[in-house]
């Protein structure tokens, strides 16, 4: 009985398998063509929405001493264009001291910090999205120039980043970070909320990368604050590194600190 | 040798000078370093950390009276020295090195932020390379 049964399933099996190879094949072929014909459809879309001279910003860049003061407590944030901050933030700042900054966690720089720091990054530019990969802390951001808009959910250490090309220039506009207690600027004690909102202009200067970055935080900042810096290519070969921040080596010259609180 | 190869040899010789402790990027030094003193000390490595954001090492310091103790000093990313030409086996446990700069702030501690650095011969730790960081400390 029990061979019976197998028997009749196997043949049960095979006649299904029979009746649905043909109609199977074709429908999967149609919606490969459908999916093929509607992506080819929003490629031509997203790439007659952007002006037909793009921009070159691909490749290495080197973002160190070579290229620019290396970051610190006057640099890029210095007399010229230091945030004007409001109540809230001087209260911060006053309770501040350079421990309770999370990079000693190996948590990753945020903007606006971390275009400033002196490492290198990679920029590669596709039709409906640029990549930021940072040697600094592994990161990489992802600017969509395809239109979406972030979720609900879509909150995170780097934001959210939507991007177009205007003229000579890419645009992009970073929002829904998380709270960062030392997310503006970590050597000043300044932290950024998720109000935060990161507008960064890129542009080429001959062989140079440069970009404008304005910062608005209602919650922290009475008014815009605004750096202009540059890369420079790297040199020729370069790879970027891996970072994999060590939490020992993060935290080993902590204890070296005379902390206000006892 | 015309002008264009005196500016290559220039550029070359400059890139070979390897700075010991490159810029520092993850944090200031002044919170851990009062760059107001300077120390040296000269010891044997115990263990050399090579990871990010800051390479360490650790040294037996002998003192004068004899006592031997654990010294923590502080250098470059590995992500940046390794552009210079360090790996994880550039220090050895055994070898020994000469170390001078700010030393830590705690009362007592037995730190300090490598500014100059030389083997026990004074020469550079990596072939070719630097011995003291050329930017001052911040």
């Amino acid at each position: 009985m029990q061979a019976i049964v197998q028997a009749d399933t196997a043949g049960l099996a095979r006649n299904l398998s029979l009746a649905t190879v043909t109609p199977s094949f074709t429908s999967r072929s149609i919606v490969l063509l459908l999916v093929a014909l509607v992506g080819q459809s929003f490629l031509i879309q997203t790439l007659s929405a952007q002006p037909a001279n793009l921009p070159d910003l691909t490749g290495i860049w080197d973002g160190g001493g070579r290229a620019r003061p290396v970051n610190g407590e006057n640099i890029p944030w210095g007399e010229d264009n230091f945030p004007v901050l409001n109540e809230r933030a001087v209260a911060y700042q006053q309770v501040w001291e350079e421990i309770m900054a999370p990079k000693y966690d190996c948590q990753p720089a945020s903007s606006p910090a971390l275009q400033y720091d002196p490492y290198h990054m990679e920029v590669t530019q596709w039709p409906d999205r640029v990549l930021f990969r940072y040697e600094k802390d592994d990161q990489l951001r992802t600017v969509w120039l395809d239109g979406r808009q972030p979720s609900a959910v879509d909150f995170s250490v780097q934001g959210f980043s939507v991007g177009h090309y205007e003229g000579d220039a890419l645009i992009v506009t970073t929002t829904n970070f998380v709270f960062d207690v030392a997310g503006f600027d970590d050597y000043n004690g300044i932290p950024s909320s998720s109000q935060k909102t990161v507008t960064e202009r890129y542009w080429r200067d001959g062989d140079d990368l440069r970009i404008t970055l304005t910062v608005e935080d209602p919650m922290f900042l009475r008014a815009p604050a605004s750096y202009t810096t540059r890369w420079i290519p790297a040199a020729k070969g370069y790879k970027i590194a891996a970072y994999e921040c060590d939490a020992e080596s993060s935290r080993a010259m902590i204890k070296f600190f005379p902390s206000k609180y006892k | 040798m015309n002008i264009r190869r005196w500016l290559l040899a220039i550029a070359t010789t400059a890139g070979l000078a390897l700075l010991v402790t490159p810029g520092f990027a993850h944090h200031s030094s002044t919170p851990f370093y009062d760059s107001s003193k300077s120390v040296s000390i000269e010891g044997t490595v115990a263990r050399f950390m090579f990871k990010n954001p800051h390479a360490f090492l650790y040294l037996n310091v002998t003192d004068a009276s004899g006592a031997t103790a654990e010294w923590q000093v502080e250098l470059g990313a590995p992500v940046s020295l390794s552009r210079t030409g360090w790996t994880p086996d550039t220090l050895p446990v055994g070898m020994v090195v000469k170390v001078t700069g700010p030393p830590a702030r705690t009362e007592g501690a037995t730190g300090v932020l490598g500014r100059r650095m030389t083997r026990a011969d004074d020469s550079p730790i990596v072939s070719g390379g630097r011995v003291e960081e050329v930017t001052p400390p911040r």
